[in-house]
């Protein structure tokens, strides 16, 4: 009796099913071998952009609806999650309390492999060294080596896990490990210990569908391993992913993020600001041209390979693009910009007074990365950490350290509605003789460009070049055309550098202890103003 | 401990500021420096700030003091893992305090009671390099 409650969700109402039917029975793919789109070294191509086809995200065993749960067919093998009793209890308990103790409704990562199932599309790219996926669900990812080359950085507990993987044939297999205790299977409250241990098997079955299944074990929760299998449909109506930033939603939804008419695009309803034309991009030739390195190490399609893990030596850019002191925690710097030529930017005087004020402590709660929100273009070039490039094709992808990427296709697509507005903008690239050009339009107008709220609009246009100078060596400039903000286009120069490192996970807004200081100091002042009128 | 002591001090050099996702400033105060002695409590290995907790004994009362340093995974690029800060080491900090007035600094740097140094200067010391 007791392991039946457990195999449903639904205990507390009285529609139960106590046994679902079996998962989807093993499948062999459908398409002959032969017939199965291929990668350039003859593996299966699982490029493209996907979704689970399931109600998994919800509960991973056949279950009935219940309010914002819709009912779904169980992917369990067997149909039941094997529980040592302790553990079926805990569940239980995790069932119940749901709404507050589920760790998605505090946008909290979601862990491997919820975020595999959850209702959002995905995109995966496929280079010789690795299989990288970037997910729309607040812009995380996953970085798998499949090179076989172990993680530089092994034991290391995080949210998402370490991914290792290799190719068996046509399936490519992802051994999953260093996970920690945190994360949920779904919303029903399925749960693993930090002893969870997943092997994962993407198999192609048609070019449209991947066979998605994934040995669970956990020696700590479950009596023995079980499986999940559900199908990842090839979603062939979208083109490129959006975003859900799910803290940044939160946050707004509930006022602790608060709109700037002056720079923010208006939702709809919202009052429309006087703002002015988007930006146009300078005629080039004002700036004086870097050469692109010789000897470049190049791809199999002539351009440069600039992949690699880098490291901006951007100085004190995070602390303002223009020349600047230090203070007593942070370095100065000479300034990152380079026209105009006296290094200081061309502020609207409006954007100046609101600099100035930024710098003001009550203001350092309203820096969108102090809540851990991405930092956007072209902040999270320079932001002090690292990222990593890689060059699937078709495609430059650049995946973060703070858990944010850019997809930026090469195919000469448009850009996205006007009225599509991101915190990445929408950014699309080509090659300019050796140098990458990324246009990046249709930003949201509420990142600012570091600490001390150098100031970006909505109506921005952004042109970014990556110039390889040397092998491992960019320099990075960046062109903004913002007349909202500015009186003219500007540019800011940084040297990028490869370096032999791997990208680590930061859980920043898992883990932001600073957020509540910064808003007593914010709060304090208010309450100051209020009492003075 | 011995081994770690350099990258400890290494990492503290690109601590405070060179790993923020907040203005140290608006968070901290220049005007409120303060040393504390206390024992180590925990040690919470986030980012991008790790931090020590320390049980500060201040006439008879314990107050665990939240101190802010760099970047977990600058620490584990150093080969350090959780566990290499065992709680009960005693330390002596000095750091700036929170604008808000709880128990919580900024570090600017770590010694043991004899004066040996376990973690180097914050952000002063990295503007200087």
């Amino acid at each position: 009796m007791f392991s039946r409650l457990i195999s449903a969700p639904c205990v507390l109402v009285s529609v139960l099913i106590a046994s679902g039917p079996r998962a989807a029975a093993q499948q062999v793919p459908k398409s002959a071998p032969s017939a199965l789109p291929r990668a350039a070294g003859g593996k299966p191509d699982l490029q493209g952009i996907w979704q689970a086809d399931s109600k998994a995200a919800y509960d991973l065993q056949y279950h009935a609806a219940k309010q914002g749960m819709p009912a779904g067919k169980g992917v369990v093998e067997g149909g039941e999650i094997p529980y040592q009793p302790w553990a079926a209890a805990k569940k239980i308990e995790n069932y119940v309390n749901r709404k507050t103790a589920d760790p998605l409704g505090k946008c909290y990562m979601p862990g491997v492999p919820r975020i595999m199932y959850m209702e959002f599309p995905f995109q995966i790219f496929q280079t010789a060294q690795h299989v990288a996926i970037a997910f729309e669900w607040s812009q995380v990812y996953r970085l798998i080596r499949t090179d076989g080359k172990p993680p530089l950085h092994e034991g290391v507990e995080s949210w998402m896990g370490t991914s290792r993987g290799r190719w068996e044939g046509d399936t490519l297999v992802v051994a999953v490990t260093d996970h920690n205790a945190k994360t949920w299977f779904d919303m029903a409250g399925d749960f693993h210990s930090d002893a969870l241990r997943l092997t994962e098997r993407y198999t192609l079955l048609d070019t449209d569908t991947i066979q998605y299944e994934v040995n669970v074990e956990d020696p700590k929760v479950f009596t023995r391993p079980w499986k999940i299998r559900m199908p990842l449909v090839r979603q062939k109506n979208i083109d490129r992913l959006l975003e859900y930033q799910c803290q940044a939603e939160l946050e707004e939804a509930k006022g602790a993020f608060e709109r700037d008419p002056r720079t923010w695009y208006p939702d709809p309803g919202a009052p429309l600001s006087p703002l002015g034309p988007p930006g146009v991009m300078p005629a080039a030739g004002n700036l004086a041209p870097v050469k692109t390195g010789s000897g470049l190490r190049r791809n199999a399609d002539g351009k440069p390979d600039i992949s690699g893990y880098y490291q901006s030596n951007a100085g004190g850019a995070n602390y303002g693009l223009e020349r600047h002191g230090r203070d007593f925690l942070t370095p100065g710097t000479r300034g990152v910009v380079i026209d105009p030529p006296d290094g200081m930017l061309p502020y609207q005087p409006w954007a100046r007074a609101e600099r100035v004020n930024r710098e003001e402590p009550y203001r350092g709660y309203d820096d969108p990365t102090a809540h851990c929100f991405v930092a956007g273009v072209p902040r999270s070039i320079y932001v002090p950490s690292p990222f990593q490039i890689l060059q699937p094709p078709g495609y430059i992808l650049m995946l973060f350290e703070r858990m944010s990427w850019r997809v930026i296709p090469l195919d000469g697509r448009a850009h996205i509605p006007d009225n599509v507005r991101l915190w990445m903008g929408d950014s699309v690239g080509r090659w300019d003789g050796d140098t990458l050009v990324v246009d990046t339009t249709n930003l949201n107008g509420k990142t600012w460009l570091n600490e001390v709220g150098d100031v970006l609009s909505h109506a921005a246009r952004i042109e970014e070049r990556f110039i390889p100078t040397a092998d491992g060596k960019i320099t990075y400039r960046a062109t903004v055309a913002d007349p909202i903000a500015y009186s003219r286009p500007w540019t800011i120069e940084i040297p990028l550098n490869r370096g032999s490192d791997e990208l680590l996970e930061v859980a920043c807004h898992e883990d932001n202890v600073d957020l509540p200081h910064l808003k007593d100091v914010r709060d304090e002042y208010r309450a100051k103003q209020n009492k003075e009128k | 401990m011995k081994s770690g002591e350099l990258a400890f001090a290494t990492w503290i050099l690109l601590a405070g500021s060179a790993f923020a996702h907040h203005s140290f400033t608006a968070e901290f105060d220049q005007n409120k420096p303060i040393k504390l002695t206390g024992k180590v409590a925990k040690m919470e290995w986030s980012n991008p700030h790790a931090w020590i907790y320390l049980d500060v004994e201040t006439e008879g009362k314990v107050v665990t003091w939240a101190l802010e340093t760099g970047s977990a995974n600058a620490l584990i690029r150093r080969g350090w893992r959780k566990g290499d800060l065992p709680a009960g080491t005693v330390l002596v900090v000095d750091g700036w305090q929170a604008r808000n007035g709880s128990a919580t600094a900024n570090v600017s740097s770590v010694t043991f009671p004899d004066g040996k140094r376990l973690f180097a200067g914050s952000s002063n010391e990295a503007a200087k390099q």
